[in-house]
């Protein structure tokens, strides 16, 4: 065990109320299972519920945001300009940046982590929806138009399923950016994965801390991948047709 | 030819007139169709073809209102086109174009099973004319649950046509449908299509810039100029024989002559009997006049046998009898002239 081999004289690492073998804890060990499973119902268990929630509410709250600002520069082309500037500079402003910005207009609240981390999922996702809706084969609109379709029947029957899988593909990319992200939301609420990982650092960098924090964020985040690929095969059968 | 159900034989089509349809577009100094006027009858292929930018598609599309005219009047059945809903009007015309442009997103059954849906048919007539058309249009019915993408370019403009033909629209339009397909299997599903139209008898409206296309497809051919004018209209033996103007002749080309002897089949050809001769080349009474006339070329010029389906002799063929039909004007123009065989005769 490293632990064993590590130095007394390390880091004086508090004792988080685990009943492991405590030099693991003591000595700062690599990762300390047994204070891991001791903890993870009282530590990371509410973390991750926060995550999903914090997570949950960009990703919906965004969509339902860029929904509408693509179906506005889906039908007037002029408003994708300005749409595409703004939600660009959102997206690069760093996030710690913009919480200084929000924190003494919103305070220390749900409120600022939510609007910085939809911020992010603005052009991600306006992007890509508007990229499946205009990818649209231009015979494909041609003939919908041509057979009678009315406006609102092309839409619904034709260029929303088509842009589905490019729908999808941003709600992917999203929602791991905005997993990752969503640790840094700590800085402003005790909430989410980042909690564990800024109590770790204060307390002399616990490693196991950080470690399990960050690692349950890398599962979540291929977790939702994993299910948001299910989703897309499940609404888009036709796109794993082979071809001749 | 197939079997075909009965509900195929209950085809309705419309006669479709234009009445100095004229489209012109802000800004150009010409109009794109310049005072188009022409009548179809109900049941008959109309040919618009012409150079690009004579306006042939714009005068095609004006009919379904995918482009409003801005004077004159189209009229369809007797009623102005204007005066219905485009999307309404849409769904009693069939459309089909180059690029077929079925949807990516649904099987086959679901794609033809289009306009049907739309016009609120039940679930049940839906699936027996989906069935019906499949094999009118003759696909195999395990095709109905595949999707686009695993259809050859012939098999998807097969489903474009089945797909237009669905909800048994009085008119059918068709913009350069066989354009994107390899020339052999061009040429079939022409035939195809032929055989198809002789059951269902729609009145069409079909786009091409190919006079050999136009001549083959067309009970009339329009001959549109640039700028949007008609240049002639007529069967494609009058346009052949008599072409109004120089513009036309040379449209048509050099070879108009020969293109007149692809009008004829052997088998409407009054020809000599044998009478003892018997040439090694023998010819199906289904060849046109021009194809025998290379074979015979080809062969040496010894004449040939005509032979009907039945292997019984119809006549002789020689170079001679096959070159006096150029210099004479009746001949393919009465051939042109008989009315197609009747769906009954096809199938017997």
């Amino acid at each position: 065990m490293i632990a064993a081999l590590a130095a007394a004289a390390g880091p004086v690492i508090p004792d988080f109320g685990g009943g492991t073998g405590p030099s693991c804890v003591r000595d700062n060990g690599t990762f300390c299972m047994g204070w891991f499973r001791d903890n993870w119902s009282d530590i990371f268990v509410p973390a991750l519920g926060q995550h999903v929630k914090l997570v949950a509410i960009a990703i919906g709250v965004g969509f339902v945001i860029s929904s509408a600002l693509a179906l506005l520069a889906h039908s007037h082309h002029w408003t994708e300009k300005p749409i595409t500037v703004i939600t660009g500079v959102l997206y690069t402003i760093p996030s710690l940046a913009l919480f200084q910005l929000l924190v003494p207009i919103t305070k220390l609240s749900l409120l600022t982590a939510e609007i910085a981390l939809v911020s992010y999922t603005l052009l991600i996702l306006f992007r890509n929806m508007l990229e499946g809706l205009r990818g649209v084969p231009a015979d494909v609109r041609d003939a919908a138009r041509g057979m009678g379709l009315t406006d609102r029947q092309i839409f619904w029957k034709v260029e929303l399923p088509l842009a589905l899988p490019a729908i999808v593909a941003g709600l992917r990319i999203a929602t791991v950016t905005i997993i990752s992200l969503a640790t840094v939301a700590a800085f402003v609420i005790n909430e989410g994965l980042g909690k564990p990982i800024f109590d770790a650092i204060q307390s002399n960098v616990f490693k196991t801390e950080i470690l399990a924090a960050g690692g349950l964020a890398v599962a979540m985040a291929l977790l939702a991948d994993g299910a948001l690929v299910l989703v897309q095969r499940g609404l888009t059968p036709w796109a794993r047709a082979r071809t001749r | 030819m197939r079997p075909v159900g009965d509900q195929s034989t209950q085809s309705s089509a419309e006669p479709l007139e234009f009445r100095e349809a004229t489209k012109r577009y802000p800004g150009s100094n010409r109009p794109a169709v310049d005072g188009l006027s022409l009548e179809v009858p109900a049941g008959e292929i109309c040919v618009l073809v012409g150079p690009s930018g004579c306006g042939k598609t714009t005068a095609m599309r004006m009919v379904n209102r995918m482009i409003d005219m801005t004077a004159g009047d189209i009229l369809l059945g007797g009623r102005s086109v204007n005066a219905r809903k485009p999307a309404e009007l849409r769904r009693d015309i069939g459309y089909v174009i180059q690029q077929v442009g079925l949807f990516p997103h649904r099987s086959i059954g679901e794609n033809i099973a289009t306009v049907p849906g739309l016009l609120g048919w039940d679930k049940a007539r839906i699936s027996a004319r989906v069935k019906e058309l499949i094999e009118l249009v003759g696909l195999d019915q395990e095709m109905r649950t595949r999707y686009p993408v695993q259809l050859s370019g012939g098999q998807q403009q097969r489903v474009g046509v089945a797909r237009a033909l669905a909800a048994d629209p009085a008119v059918m339009l068709m913009d350069e449908p066989f354009g994107a397909i390899d020339p052999i299997n061009r040429d079939r599903l022409q035939d195809e299509f032929l055989r198809l139209q002789a059951l269902v008898r729609k009145t069409i409206v079909f786009v091409t810039h190919d006079i050999d296309e136009a001549i083959k497809m067309g009970d009339r051919i329009a001959i549109l100029r640039e700028g949007g004018l008609l240049a002639q209209y007529g069967t494609p033996a009058e346009i052949l024989a008599n072409p109004a103007d120089d513009f036309v002749a040379r449209f048509v080309g050099a070879d108009r002559g020969l293109k007149r002897l692809s009008l004829t089949t052997l088998g409407e050809l009054e020809l000599p009997k044998p009478n003892g001769h018997s040439p090694r080349l023998r010819l199906p009474d289904t060849m046109t006049a021009r194809d025998a006339l290379s074979a015979l070329l080809t062969d040496g010029g010894g004449g040939a046998l005509v032979v009907e389906d039945d292997g019984s002799v119809r006549g002789i063929a020689t170079i001679d009898a096959l070159g006096r039909l150029l210099t004479d004007a009746s001949v393919p123009e009465h051939a042109v002239a008989a009315p197609a065989p009747e769906p009954s005769e096809d199938d017997a």
